[in-house]
């Protein structure tokens, strides 16, 4: 109980330091890195919690949250880098 | 003793995996620029997720005797490699692309502009192989 | 613990929800909204609303915020300077939201066992015992939501497949120009 106590607590304090530089953050960006990493945190957050319940079924959310982080983060880069809406692909060049 | 083994295994595990969390925490707030942050936050998506992640499957296996969360959690495990990673090169990438200059840790840009950046993104060779040629 | 955790994640949450006031930035706005709807599903998720939080991540994480995105791409992301700030809305604001919360003063505390919807015998007490009999699914909460409150479900579903369609229609599906295709094909056989 105790160990899954400690990993809560510590997730809590880097998903505390993780919003601050969302706060912060200069550019968009860095945003954008802090909600990917707050992301991760929250399935860790989520695991911890299903243990420290006793109930492991969470883990389910956990797994569900991780694709949905990624392909978030990958969708909202996608925004910042194509042109203008409507345009859906660059071309081989561009490499 | 089953219990004392699995806290003997558990615990230094645990306190690795929350340094590398609150580490990687930490350097995201005080690194200079986007791209050291982008490296801080990466030893907390790979390095932490990876070894906490395996304390957990111990205590599923041992003390919940849970087959299916410790295959679960392998898939949180194993499905956060892949992808971390790759979430941080594409965000480097468009952040390179779109012309954010890398600073070193005085503050100095390492590039002369934002122009090239975004030609240093398009080319396929690295940094030291441009100032190279 | 699990208090602990709720109170930490529900004052983060009052944290991010002022720096979506004030910042002046509105795509780090929209990020910032994000980042909110992360913390509001971690929070449920401690208070045991499991479908909620899947509910608000996948809703308030992953779409919206792409509609935000979507929609500041064809207007603009700055804000209009505010002019001054007015006291009666202060006021306003205030007297509704006192008013809110002096409502909640009368519902069950969080988590009691003697609230009316569990106590009542028509509702959870019948859920609980006749839902397999009645209805079937193993998950009782499918069970509530696609028998016992189907009209209403049908009434959300209503309601959420419109506000899709009206979506679409304001942001438009633009189809890809034949003329690009032909140039990136020819790119690509040169």
């Amino acid at each position: 109980m105790t160990l899954y106590a400690v990993i809560l607590i510590a997730v809590l304090v880097a998903m505390l330091m993780t919003l601050i530089r969302a706060l912060l953050g200069p550019s968009l960006f860095d945003r954008v890195l802090a909600v990917n990493s707050l992301g991760t945190k929250t399935v860790l957050l989520i695991a911890a919690t299903g243990f420290l319940m006793g109930r492991p079924e969470f883990l389910d959310i956990a797994l569900a949250y991780a694709l949905i982080n990624f392909i978030g983060t990958v969708a909202i880069l996608k925004f910042f880098e194509l042109p203008d809406p409507g345009t859906s692909h660059y071309s081989e060049d561009d490499y | 003793m089953t219990d004392f083994l699995l806290a003997v295994v558990s615990w230094p595990l645990a306190i690795v995996g929350i340094v590398f969390l609150v580490s990687g925490a930490v350097g995201l707030v005080r690194l200079p620029d986007l791209y050291t942050r982008l490296h801080s936050a990466s030893v907390t998506d790979t390095g932490a997720t990876l070894v906490l992640g395996f304390v957990l499957i111990l205590q599923a296996l041992v003390v919940f005797g849970s087959f299916m969360a410790a295959i679960k959690l392998l898939m949180i495990v194993v499905f956060t490699l892949l992808t971390a990673p790759t979430a941080s090169h594409v965000l480097a990438k468009t952040a390179l692309l779109t012309g954010q200059v890398p600073v070193d840790g005085q503050g100095k840009p390492l590039l002369e502009s934002s122009e090239a950046a975004t030609r240093l993104a398009r080319s396929r060779v690295d940094a030291t192989d441009a100032e190279d040629a | 613990m699990e208090t602990l955790v709720v109170c930490v994640l529900l004052s983060f949450l009052v944290i991010s929800a002022i720096g979506i006031i004030v910042l002046r930035d509105l795509l780090a706005a929209v990020i910032l909204l994000g980042i909110y709807s992360l913390i509001a599903a971690g929070a449920f998720i401690v208070m045991d609303a499991v479908d909620v939080a899947f509910t608000e991540a996948a809703v308030g994480a992953g779409i919206s915020t792409i509609l935000y995105l979507g929609t500041l791409r064809l207007t603009t992301d700055r804000q209009k300077p505010r002019g001054h700030d007015s006291l009666v809305a202060l006021l306003f604001v205030v007297i509704s939201g006192g008013l809110l919360i002096y409502g909640t003063l009368d519902m069950p505390f969080y988590g009691s066992a003697d609230s009316p919807a569990h106590t009542h015998p028509e509702v959870g007490a019948r859920y609980v015992e006749q839902s397999p009999d009645e209805v079937g699914p193993p998950n009782m909460v499918t069970s509530v939501l696609a028998s016992y409150r189907g009209y209403d479900t049908l009434g959300e579903v209503v309601v959420v497949f419109s506000a899709g369609v009206a979506v679409l229609g304001i942001l438009g599906l633009r189809r890809r120009r034949p003329v690009d295709d032909a140039q990136v094909i020819d790119k690509a056989d040169t």
